[in-house]
This record gives structure tokens, sequence and C-alpha cells, in this order.
């Protein structure tokens, strides 16, 4: 008996509760199966169903000018070739067809780019943040915006800019040169393909200039955020400690700011194997395909040759590329620092 | 530190001359870096006489506005007509990327549904794919939807940025569970609390976001040249090159087109590069 008197209210209010939150809760799946669903089915065809797309096009010999076979225009006039294409990229003789020979100048290309502007990047930035950081406040946000300014213009801006500095008669840079040597230079920085600087090709160093200098400044505010997160602590005891300036940066500075280095280093290298803007703009490739890289390869394949098929297979190579990147960024940023 | 300075005179000594070595490197570091901008600006105002002298002179011998005039009068070169198909797109896009970067932030934060792990999985795994591997199929998509040559083309396809949802995932997670379920008990819709609750906690992130989206928009280049081929609906970077490639031989001309569409969204830039070097730093975001 006591148990129903004690139950009776107790079961209305918890039909009360059971109501206003089942109530509730069926608000909140409608809203949720509402907005997901929708987005579900919008990345299936515009994410997704392009991934398969891409993947599937690798293996065909495929051009949007065919008209193809009844699924996606795949087989007909444009027909499986199975591994065809990767077997292709290992061809190295001399006598290969040019887009072949073409993607092993642009792997290479793209390598000696990508390797050259991490270092060069770090090198530039590291001191810069440093020395930055180091200035009195109020001049240390004129500074930063100062050297981040590239980052913000198009980067078709910039390569403009930079075909003015690098033109053979009318340069910044010759003319600079001229002036200093008192005799007239017209060194074409990039259209000479004889021009070479430790063995890379002067057009691809001009390029690179350009290149670091719209990009750095990405990781300079990175670092000097960085540098404003090492605890005034470590830094007194350094200071009180005696260190000089350039130990300040080798034992303090650099060892601190590690994890931070390594992502942006990892983020740069990421960036710098999908160039493109600045290349196709500056010397679409030339001179003699020296500043050839791989998005060049791909979009001059796939749309203006009509090569999709094999655009398709060399984007899979990007991509593979800039997977491996990411996991050997994955593992790097697996270690926990900590200070 | 200013104790541990005033207290030993030699460091701060050691400080002061570290300090002054600063300005010695950054002083001129900053004229190499603004020497492109430099010499594009004052190209703009040489005469088509005074840029073809060999070697060039740095400062114009005499400035002039001709440049900008004949670029102004050119009709092939309609520079409002490029500067809105610019806009359309950057701002649609910055619209519908918010809202949707910050809805399914906020729902893969707070919500618990069937198969969000693996949406979630996935999503943050199409942030490792280059754009540039999606770039084939996504053009064969479009022309299968009539939308090469539309503006729509390049924004039709945007709508959802991972990053985005990723960065919105992590703001919201830090909105208090209490102030939403007070707005429940209100009897506020789930769209509401979103629209007027959750909304408002991000403004920050949105802001900041915001600038992050327009600026890539704006200058993107490799995209809108593949979507866009004809003319009429080219945005402001394809149309400078194609410019640019038509006179050649015409610096004077390019330069001063070049300042007309680099310098007023850098000034714009320039304004909001707190939010932008806020949303870099915060993310690392490029």
């Amino acid at each position: 008996m006591a148990v129903t008197t004690i139950a009776k209210p107790h079961r209305g209010l918890a039909r009360f509760l059971h109501r206003l939150r089942h109530g509730r809760d069926s608000a909140q799946r409608q809203f949720v199966f509402g907005s997901v669903s929708p987005m579900v089915l919008y990345m299936t065809f515009f994410t997704l169903f392009p991934m398969i797309w891409g993947l599937a096009l690798a293996f065909f010999e495929y051009s949007a000018r065919r008209s193809g076979g009844p699924i996606l225009g795949l087989g007909g006039d444009n027909p499986f070739v199975g591994l065809q294409h990767f077997r292709n990229m290992l061809n190295f003789a001399p006598d290969a067809p040019l887009e072949i020979r073409q993607f092993h100048i642009s792997i290479k290309t793209t390598t000696i780019f990508a390797f050259l502007i991490v270092p060069l990047n770090l090198a530039i930035t590291l001191p810069l943040a440093v020395l930055i950081e180091s200035v009195h406040k109020r001049l240390k946000g004129i500074f930063r915006t100062f050297f981040f300014l590239p980052v913000l213009a198009p980067s078709v801006g910039v390569a403009l800019m930079w075909g003015w500095i690098y033109h053979p008669q009318r340069g910044l840079l010759n003319a600079i040169r001229t002036a200093i040597g008192g005799k007239l230079v017209a060194t074409n920085w990039t259209g000479d393909q004889s021009l070479t600087f430790l063995g890379i090709p002067v057009a691809l160093l001009a390029v690179i200039v350009a290149y670091l200098w719209q990009d750095m400044g990405y990781n300079l505010v990175i670092f000097i955020a960085a540098l404003q997160g090492i605890p005034e602590s470590i830094k007194d005891a350094a200071r009180i400690d005696g260190a000089n300036w350039w130990q300040m940066f080798t034992r303090v500075n650099l060892p601190l700011l590690k994890p931070t280095i390594m992502l942006a280093s990892v983020l740069t290298m990421i960036d710098s194997f999908k160039v493109f803007d600045i290349i196709q703009v500056m010397t679409e490739g030339g001179p003699n395909e020296q500043t050839r890289v791989l998005v060049l390869d791909i979009y001059n394949n796939a749309f203006r040759f009509q090569r999709m098929g094999w655009a398709a297979a060399v984007s899979f190579v990007l991509f593979v590329v800039v997977m491996a990147i990411s996991i050997v960024q994955a593992r790097l940023l697996r270690t926990e620092w900590e200070y | 530190m200013t104790s541990a300075t005033l207290t030993k005179p030699s460091l701060m000594h050691r400080m002061r001359y570290r300090i002054n070595l600063a300005y010695f490197i950054l002083i001129p570091a900053s004229i190499v870096a603004a020497l492109p901008f430099l010499w594009m600006i004052l190209g703009s105002f040489k005469s088509g006489r005074e840029i073809r002298k060999i070697p060039p002179t740095f400062f114009p011998e005499e400035y002039t506005l001709e440049n900008y005039q004949t670029i102004f009068q050119e009709e092939d070169l309609p520079l409002d007509l490029f500067y809105r198909n610019s806009a359309i797109i950057a701002i649609a896009n910055v619209v519908q990327v918010l809202f949707t970067s910050s809805l399914f932030g906020y729902i893969f934060a707070k919500f618990e549904f069937r198969g969000k792990a693996l949406l979630f999985w996935f999503i943050m795994a199409t942030m490792i794919i280059p754009s540039q591997v999606m770039m084939i199929p996504g053009y064969l998509i479009l022309a299968r939807l009539k939308l090469i040559n539309k503006l729509w083309g390049l924004i039709v396809p945007a709508a959802i940025d991972a990053f985005g949802i990723f960065l919105f995932r992590q703001f919201s997670l830090s909105i208090p569970n209490e102030l939403l379920d007070a707005a429940r008990v209100d009897g506020a819709s789930e769209f509401r609390i979103f629209r007027s609750i959750v909304l408002h906690q991000l403004r920050p992130a949105l802001a900041t976001f915001g600038m992050l989206t327009f600026m890539f928009n704006w200058n993107a280049y490799l995209w809108p040249l593949i979507v866009l081929t004809e003319q009429k609906v080219r945005t402001l970077p394809i149309i400078l090159t194609w410019y640019s490639n038509m006179h050649a031989d015409q610096m004077h001309l390019t330069m001063a087109a070049s300042v007309l569409v680099v310098l007023p969204v850098l000034l714009v830039f320039l304004f909001t590069q707190r939010w932008i070097v806020h949303g870099i730093t915060l993310t690392g975001l490029k």
C-alpha cells in the first residue's frame, strides 16, 4: 500500500519528466538529423564522389572531349588501361614519351623546390622572429605587419612584382648590379637556361626567392607567437645565468620552439609541394622545363592537353607525397613537449 | 625582468646592445622586403617613355597618372565587373562557409548521433587531401552541372570547409551546457539556440575565420582559372595575368593595373590583419 501511495506521484512526475525530456530529445534529434543529413548528401556528392572518380580516372586513358562509355564517360573511347600510367612513370628510358619525361622533371624540380624552401624559410624567419620579439612593444607590431604584408597579397600580384625585379633590361635587380658595377648587365634571371648556381637552375632559384618572400610571413607570426609563449621566468633565469644572445637563441628559444618549428616545417613543405600560382605566372615552367613543378604538370596535362587520365595518375602521386609528409608529421608531433 | 635589469646594470647594458643590433638588421631588412611593392608603385607613375629607359630609373623623373587613365578608359578591361565577380564569390563563400562550419562544429561538439565518429573522421581525413587532386573530377562534375563559366561554379562546391568544422568544434566545446539547457527550459527551439546563443559565443572565431576565408577566396587563382574561361565571369587575379600577357611590352600599364588590383585589398587586409594573424597563430592554418 505504502509503495503505491508513494510511487503514484513519483510515476506521474517521472512521466512528466519523461515527456518533457522526450519532447526535447526529439527536437534535438530533429535538429541534428535536419542539419547533418543534407551535409552527408552534399559531401557524398562533392567530396566522396570526386575522390573516387579522381582515383578511377588514373586507371583510364581519359579525355573529356571523347564521349566514352555510359558510366561517367569511362570505357569505350576512354579505355581502361589498368596500372599502365603508373608503370609508365617508372619508364626512365631517355626515349620515353614526352609526358613521362616531363613527369620525372616535375617530380625532381618540386622536390628540390620544397627541400630548399623549408631550410631557407626557417633560416630567415627564426632569427627574424627573435629580433622582432626583442624590440620595443609598439615597433614589434609594425615590423610584424610589415613582413606579413606579402602574405596578404594575391600570389599572382607577387609573381608579377618579382617579374619586374628580374626583368633583364628594365628590372630592378640588374639596375642595382649595373649601378654598383658601372657596367651594363642584362642577366635573364628567369629565362636563361644556361645559368646555374651550385647545380641548381637560376630560374628555379628566382622563383624560390619570390615564393619565400610571399610565404615567410606565416611562419614569422607563428614563431613570434610561440616566442611570446615562452615563460618570462625561463628567459630571466637564462639571463641571470649570464647567457648572451646567441646562447639565448640556441639554448633557450630553439629547444623550446622545437614543436612549433617541426609543425611549421611540415606545413611549409606540404605547401611547397603544391606550388603553382607563382611559377605559372612567372615562368610557365620554363626555361626548358627548369621550373616545371607537379601541379603545373597536372594542370597542363589535364586542361591544356586533355590527358586527364594521366594527369589523374600524377595527382595521385602528389596525394601520396602529401600523405607521406602528413604521416611523418603525425609521428613527430606525437611526442609531447611541455614546459 | 625590470627589477633584475635595474639591479644589474651590466645586464641592462647587454640588453640595450642586443636591441640596437636588432634595429640594425630589421630596418634594412624591412626596406628590402618592401622593394617589390615600391618598385611596382613607382613604376606605375612612370611614363611609357621612361619605363623603356636602360638602365631604368628608380624614382620617376616625372610622376604621371596617364597609365591609370589609360586603364580606366580601356574597354577590354571593365575593372568594376571583375571587382564585382571577385566580391560575389568571396562574400558568398564566406557566408556559407561560416554558416556550415559553425553549425556543424557546434553539432559535433554538443550532440551525440549515430555515425558521428565516422563522419568526423571522414571530414578530418579530407583535410589531408590536396585540393589539386580534386580539380579534375571537380571540373568534370561542374561541366555536367553546366556550371563552367558561371560564378555559381565557384560557390556551389565550396559550401563545406573541413578545417572550419574542426575549428568551430574546438570553440563550441567551451560553450557551457548550462547555457544551452537554460535556453531549452525557456522554450527556445534548437535552431534558435544555435542562432542566438551559439553564434554569439563564437563571434571572435567567426570574425577571424571569416577574414581568412575571404582572403583565400579573393586571392585564389588555380581553381577559378579552370572554371572561369570566359572573360566576363573572370576574377581579378586571372584578369591581371591576362592583362599582363596582353601588354607584356608595356610594363607601366601592367604595373598600374597591378596596383589597382593588389593595393585596395591589401589595405583592407591591413586593417583586419590582426584577425588574420590571430587566426594563423591560433590554428597554424595556411
